[in-house]
């Protein structure tokens, strides 16, 4: 009788003294969660010959829709980033590039100049930061919903260079930090 | 929207995570009438039970295999962040996984047949509800550090796998004794599924190349699909879109006001020589067929972008178009995500058990085992004797795949007043799982308990895994065979 005892003492114990160490239930107030995204923004490129067959001095302005940053989801929740630009010159000309940033009224917010000399020059790589300390503001970000990009030959309109297949290339890509929670 | 949200995850956190659903305990203990659940050709003894309504089995199981609550929540000044990111991110698998089961006899009785007494029928309603979650594994990462700096890395889609339901169960059974040795049994069951969601047969893959035009590339290749039933009704009476209350819709489809299915479970007994018996049963070899109040999502499609590319001369020709509207319509008819209302069939999460049982020591009463003719009323009935030990095997069909556990236990007879079975388990989950079933009969009344993986009690936030079962019931022993 007496092991009956016991042993309904251990399943007692066992069940009834089960306990829960103190846990802090508020800690999931300090998850972060912030997840870096990168995304291609704009390609365009443009044959030497395009360049040639344009009358002035400007031979493409274009501007595109670009709802991408200010989507609700991205427009609340993006805390910084960076805009990378990549540039690439073959043609036998000096071009510029201009690359504006515009609101939903045409306003523009941002611009990237870049200027490229005739070919052969070295790819052009640049860097710009929104929202952080030393970037720009992030409401540029915020607010674009039109890119603009705007061309200008610098040089003449019959000179072919003699690399293979010349032409002006202009890439674009994002990288943005953005709070889920 | 929020009571939805609310409504949710009550889902997930009250019915719970469904999980491994071993009943190692219970399963041939053939003192507890409800062990007749988990094989209906165990050895009946008793001439019939009722069990007590809403009382007579009430079961509940959660765990998870890769963390605990305690891992996370313990207040152990580790920088919350640094302990979700080296135990949850770093420190689970697609193969972890996050589940629990309820199941709550709303109803249970058995009777021995006048007619024939080695017949004997059970029958009864119980309401059961079971989810499960695998750890999405390749979508945790990409939501918590995004495709950044990952060039080549293929993000899994098929890492998202989860099923739950809801559902009533109506069943009859019928268990025969077929000869001194031999016990067989059937159970007919009748399911009104109440709730059920599932999205285990995704595939695909999210992956960030360098682009051959622009800087990047990115391809999503999907084929993914949610089916749900019986959520969109109460969706939209949470939302105030529809009239009505959650109660009545939930009432109402667990009355055969819902998804409905058949399944069958079938078991035996069967005594290799006086002491020894091997057991066997198969549960829940059915479907749901739903097609009340079905909504399914999909998106299947590949799509590979850029970004807006424009490329001279030729957008010359398309200076006015919208690129960027352009490159949205253009992936979403690469890629549609679309819903449908088509009607679906879901198999049940098919289980078998399987023992042998040792049994040893003195029978219960006194008798002397003469290894002869020990039963209590006639030849056919055998006296239990007061030790048994033996293992038990038990496996589940899950969405990776069969879900296995194996336990060894000891069971102690006191008398007719008190039983006890001692369980150790090895499972996916817990290599430390000791449970202890404790019977006791008192007159007529029996009353049973039953405590799994008894070494998390210590501490129940850092168990994997814990499960708990009580019951009431009112019984007349004997065979009266």
């Amino acid at each position: 009788m007496k092991k009956i005892q016991y042993l309904l003492l251990f399943l007692f114990l066992s069940i009834t003294s089960s306990c829960v160490e103190e846990q802090n239930f508020d800690q999931f107030n300090d998850l972060d969660i912030i997840p870096t995204v990168e995304a291609s923004i704009l390609y365009v490129e443009s044959p030497e010959s395009v360049i040639n067959g344009a009358p002035g001095a400007v031979w493409y302005i274009q501007t595109f829709n670009f709802d991408a940053f200010s989507e609700q989801f991205f427009a609340d929740n993006v805390l910084d980033g960076v805009i990378t630009y990549e540039l690439e010159n073959t043609t036998s000309k000096p071009l510029e590039i201009l690359f504006e940033y515009l609101d939903d009224a045409g306003n523009v917010l941002d611009t990237e100049f870049f200027s490229l000399d005739p070919a052969p020059t070295a790819v052009l790589r640049r860097e710009t930061a929104y929202g952080t300390p030393t970037g720009r503001s992030l409401d540029i970000i915020r607010n674009t919903s039109q890119v603009r990009v705007n061309a200008r030959n610098l040089g003449d309109n019959n000179s072919v260079s003699s690399l293979p297949d010349p032409m002006i290339i202009f890439r674009s890509s994002g990288k943005f930090r953005l709070r889920l929670k | 929207m929020r009571k939805w949200k609310l409504f949710i995850t009550a889902i997930f956190l009250g019915s719970g995570f469904l999980f491994a659903q071993n009943r190692e305990l219970l399963y041939d203990f053939t003192e507890i009438p409800q062990a007749i659940l988990l094989n209906p050709g165990i050895e009946t003894t008793y001439s019939w039970y009722a069990g007590v309504p809403l009382a007579s089995g009430i079961y509940a199981q959660a765990g998870s295999s890769g963390i605990t609550v305690h891992d996370l929540f313990a207040n152990d000044g580790v920088d919350f962040n640094q302990k979700v990111r080296t135990r949850a991110l770093d420190g689970m698998t697609k193969r972890d996984e996050f589940g629990a089961t309820v199941q709550v006899d709303l109803l249970h009785g058995g009777f021995r047949s006048g007619k024939n007494p080695d017949i004997f029928y059970s029958f009864g309603v119980y309401f059961e509800s079971n989810t499960i979650l695998y750890w999405p594994q390749d979508l945790a990462y990409l939501a918590f550090d995004g495709n950044a700096d990952q060039l080549g890395r293929r993000f899994d889609l098929g890492h998202l796998k989860t099923r739950g339901e809801g559902l009533t169960v109506f069943h009859f059974g019928i268990n025969k004794v077929m000869d001194r040795n031999l016990t067989v049994g059937a159970r007919a069951k009748l399911y009104s599924g109440i709730y059920d969601f599932h999205s285990s047969t995704n595939s695909g893959y999210f992956v960030t190349e360098e682009g051959q035009n622009n800087l990047l590339s990115h391809t999503l290749d999907a084929d993914m699909q949610l089916r749900t039933s019986g959520l969109e009704e109460i969706r939209a009476i949470l939302d105030d879109e529809s009239s009505g209350s959650v109660g009545g819709v939930i009432s109402k489809r667990a009355l055969f006001g819902g998804d409905l299915g058949l399944g069958i479970d079938l078991g035996f007994t069967y005594q290799l020589n006086s002491q020894t018996v091997i057991t066997g049963s198969l549960l829940d070899l059915g479907f749901v067929y739903h097609s009340g109040d079905v909504k399914a999502y999909t998106l299947q499609g590949r799509a590979t972008t850029e970004g807006v590319e424009a490329i001279l001369p030729d957008a010359f020709d398309d200076a006015n178009s919208d690129f960027w509207q352009d490159l949205v319509d253009e992936i979403e008819a690469q890629l549609p995500f679309e819903d449908n209302n088509s009607s679906y069939i879901t198999f049940r999460p098919t289980q078998l058990y399987g023992s042998i049982r040792y049994n040893f020591g003195e029978p219960v009463g006194g008798e002397i085992d003469c290894d002869c003719d020990i039963g209590v009323t006639d030849a056919d009935v055998r006296t239990p004797y007061r030790n048994a030990t033996g293992l038990q095997l038990h496996a589940v069909s899950r969405p990776r795949g069969p879900q296995a556990a194996l336990t060894a236990f000891y069971l102690r007879r006191f008398g007719n007043i008190l039983s006890l079975k001692g369980t150790y388990t090895v499972d996916k989950f817990s290599m430390t799982n000791l449970g202890l079933g404790m019977n006791i009969q008192a007159g007529p009344v029996n009353f049973y308990v039953l405590a799994n993986n008894l070494l998390g009690y210590q501490n129940l936030a850092d168990s994997h895994y814990a499960s708990f079962q009580i019951g009431l019931n009112i019984l007349s022993w004997g065979a009266n065979r």
